[in-house]
């Protein structure tokens, strides 16, 4: 059980004047950015502004200089971020770069492939995508059956993925791949590999979500081939490597502020009198204050070089649990009766079709509980 | 003392004394006279004190082992009220009066009046649901001009009690005062409006933190180790996403805990501006946690959990008499909401990360 336990987190003193910095980025850049931008939080991109990140140095903050990094501390990136997603910023462009792809290049391809990529993150020019559910692999992701094989001239890929978030706008694929055949133990074989969409042989079709926006691809690979040295890190070991990625994955801020923007709006339509209003608001109000000190707990214990996994799997659930409940609350509060056309009624269209994907991207809630479970020494 | 000190005679002290026979005679209605002595005697009940008192002059985040295990092994003692009421007493420069101390904050669901001069303060009033009223020789009135008085409970002068219990059946009395005499009075010195009912929530907090734990702990045991179709009960997914959820509320609970704990003002360190903020996020959360663990935590153990020989009715009722004691989930978030609602969408973030609304005591 005492894996379970999360070491509160103390942001130093360096990081406050950072967040005056941040916050006055973003009230210029955000100053025209209407609420139907703002909603969209991390889902939202914008090349241009992920750029203008990069001129601050906010991409690849903590990265090692040699990379182009800042060598700032993984607290300060905190701040940026979390400053970032509460004021709706679009932020998704660079997002999968900034904080998967960028470590994963650095810890398992240190001198092949990270010198050659990791720069372009950190400029803002590269911007990335990750292959890894297929039509009948979802939560099981070890059963996944896209295929890499080695031949003269590269990795050979054939296969297809879908959810892929973005796979239109990046320039670079971290795919998952079968390289050996899965044994006794169904993790073996797994390879990730990285791929430039340019590449001949792939196809980018758009899967429409329920809010009609094109965010996630299918992409099928036809005899796709990629250079021997796009192996990331060892052959076989890719599903270790991807578990490695996944405690930088469930934990970030972008966990439980993904409906900030319709709790704001709430905020400006509730009456302070009504103690419906009140009490409602103010338990949300008490559920983001714990998830924030439990995401910063979980920085800090990454920043420490600990292996927070299990916090991480639980920061996911909870804060999930409250993104979720937004939008209910609103309609609990408003249903019916925001003015049409208002900034309310926007954000509360919004969030009830964009919710019920934050309890099933980046490991459903079913996955993450399975993983508390064992935690829990019930597996 | 250092942090694990405390830790270890918490430890040694409430792992060896405090079984369910005590928990049971307390619930009869006797003190634990001997439990008692042995607490005070190991620094417990003057840890929050100043040194100039007669204290260990500990911040919060320092005596959490206490309060967390006055939670985990369910301690039948008035050790927190003591604690809180040592802590106030000693920071507005008032001696600490031996003996358990009972509080009580004024408006805060009684109809206490004081009246008289500064020399002759008396108090009038009833005042339901004061924690330990029976055992305490002293109570600590917290009043709303911001004035600390202790009265004398034992003296059979202007105060009786009537005996009530809480969920946990815990002394939870019933006071008539009827001109009750102060015997000390200071203006209080930590920065928080309603001192008492503030740190009494704190104090409550971190122990429903304990409660939620043993109640998990309980429940994880008791659910690998019951076989029901051939299989231990807890290889159902069912029963893992339940207990999950329950362990993730108690995970938040503690986070929660120790913010406030960390944010709290102590007798050294007077100045504690996220104080207000971190004691109701932390009386909001662990109590909506102490409302779901404690339904995980009697589903999981199906008919056994519910008889009184077993023990999780000791975590479980406390569970329930502790997140409405010192203001309810519902109250202390009725006045976050108030605030965020004043600020506003502008004001909202800032307050978040400054851990403090506008205005906020």
């Amino acid at each position: 059980m005492q894996g379970l336990r999360i070491s509160p987190g103390l942001l130093p003193p360096e990081c406050e004047a950072l967040r005056a910095e941040v916050r006055a980025f973003l009230a210029d850049a955000m100053a025209d950015v209407p609420v139907a931008k703002r909603v969209r939080n991390w889902a939202g991109s914008n090349p241009e502004f992920s750029r203008k990140m990069a001129a601050r140095g906010w991409i690849g903050m903590t990265w090692p200089k040699r990379y182009g990094g800042g060598e700032r501390s993984s607290l300060e990136r905190y701040v940026v971020l979390e400053e970032m997603l509460a004021a709706g910023a679009p932020v998704g462009a660079h997002w999968v770069a900034d904080r998967q792809s960028g470590p994963l290049l650095m810890r398992f391809s240190p001198d092949v492939l990270a010198p050659r990529f990791v720069p372009q993150i950190v400029r803002g020019e590269a911007f990335f995508c990750i292959g890894m559910s297929e039509p009948d692999s979802g939560s099981d992701l070890a059963s996944i059956r896209t295929k890499a094989v080695r031949s003269a001239l590269g990795w050979v890929i054939n296969g297809r993925k879908v959810w892929t978030s973005r796979a239109h706008q990046a320039h670079y694929m971290i795919v998952l791949v079968r390289t050996g055949a899965a044994s006794e133990n169904r993790h073996a074989g797994l390879s990730q590999l990285l791929l430039d969409m340019k590449t001949p042989g792939i196809t980018v079709r758009p899967i429409v979500n329920q809010l009609g926006a094109h965010d996630f691809n299918e992409v099928t690979f036809d005899d796709v081939v990629v250079p021997h040295e796009h192996l990331i890190g060892t052959e076989g070991e890719g599903w270790k490597q991807v578990g490695a990625e996944l405690a930088f994955e469930r934990s970030g801020p972008e966990r439980y502020l993904s409906s900030t923007q319709l709790l704001l709006e709430m905020l400006d339509a509730a009456d302070a009198n009504d103690p419906r209003h009140a009490v409602a608001l103010g338990r949300v109000v008490a559920h983001y204050a714990t998830m924030r000190q439990m995401s910063l707990g979980v920085a800090g214990m990454l920043a420490r070089g600990e292996n927070p996994a299990l916090p991480a799997a639980l920061v996911k659930d909870q804060g999930a649990l409250i993104e979720q409940a937004m939008p209910d609350l609103a309609h609990e509060l408003f249903g019916g009766n925001a003015p049409p056309g208002s900034r309310l009624e926007h954000a509360m269209r919004y969030t009830a079709l964009a919710a019920p994907s934050f309890s099933l991207r980046g490991g459903t809630r079913e996955i993450l509980r399975g993983i508390i479970a064992k935690g829990l020494d019930l597996r | 003392m250092s942090d694990s000190l405390i830790e270890q005679s918490v430890q040694r002290l409430f792992a060896e004394e405090v079984d369910k026979g005590v928990r049971e005679r307390t619930e009869a209605g006797a003190l634990d006279e001997r439990l008692w002595r042995l607490t005070v005697d190991s620094g417990f009940s003057l840890a929050l004190a100043s040194e100039a008192a007669g204290g260990i002059g500990e911040s919060w985040s320092a005596v959490v082992p206490i309060l967390h295990g006055i939670g985990y092994w369910q301690v039948p003692l008035p050790l927190a009220e003591t604690m809180v009421g040592a802590l106030l007493l000693s920071a507005a420069g008032l001696a600490v009066p031996a003996g358990p101390i009972a509080l009580i904050e004024q408006g805060q669901g009684n109809d206490l009046s004081a009246s008289g001069s500064v020399a002759s303060l008396r108090l009038r009033g009833t005042v339901p649901h004061v924690a330990w009223a029976r055992h305490a020789h002293t109570a600590l009135v917290s009043l709303a001009d911001g004035r600390l008085a202790l009265i004398e409970l034992r003296s059979g002068k202007g105060a009786t009690c009537e005996p009530q219990v809480d969920h946990a059946g815990m002394p939870a009395d019933t006071l008539r005062l009827d001109g009750a005499a102060c015997i000390a009075q200071a203006a209080n010195a930590l920065p928080l409006a309603q001192p008492v009912w503030s740190l009494g929530a704190l104090a409550r907090s971190i122990m429903m933190v304990g409660a939620l734990e043993s109640a998990l702990e309980q429940s994880v045991r008791y659910a690998n180790e019951r076989v029901q179709f051939g299989r231990p009960i807890g290889k159902n997914q069912a029963l893992q996403q339940q207990l999950a959820l329950m362990a993730g509320d108690a995970a938040a609970a503690r986070m929660a805990a120790l913010a406030a704990a960390a944010d709290a003002p102590s007798s050294a360190q007077t100045d504690a501006p996220a104080g207000a903020f971190s004691i109701a996020v932390a009386k909001v959360r662990c109590g909506e946690a102490a409302t779901r663990a404690t339904g995980i935590a009697h589903q999981v153990h199906g008919a056994i959990g519910f008889t009184r020989e077993h023990t999780l009715h000791f975590a479980t009722r406390r569970l329930w008499a502790w997140r409405e004691q010192f203001g309810s989930d519902a109250t202390w978030a009725q006045r976050l909401g108030r605030l965020a609602i004043g600020g506003g969408a502008k004001g909202f973030w800032p307050a978040l990360t400054r851990r403090r609304f506008e205005g906020m005591l």
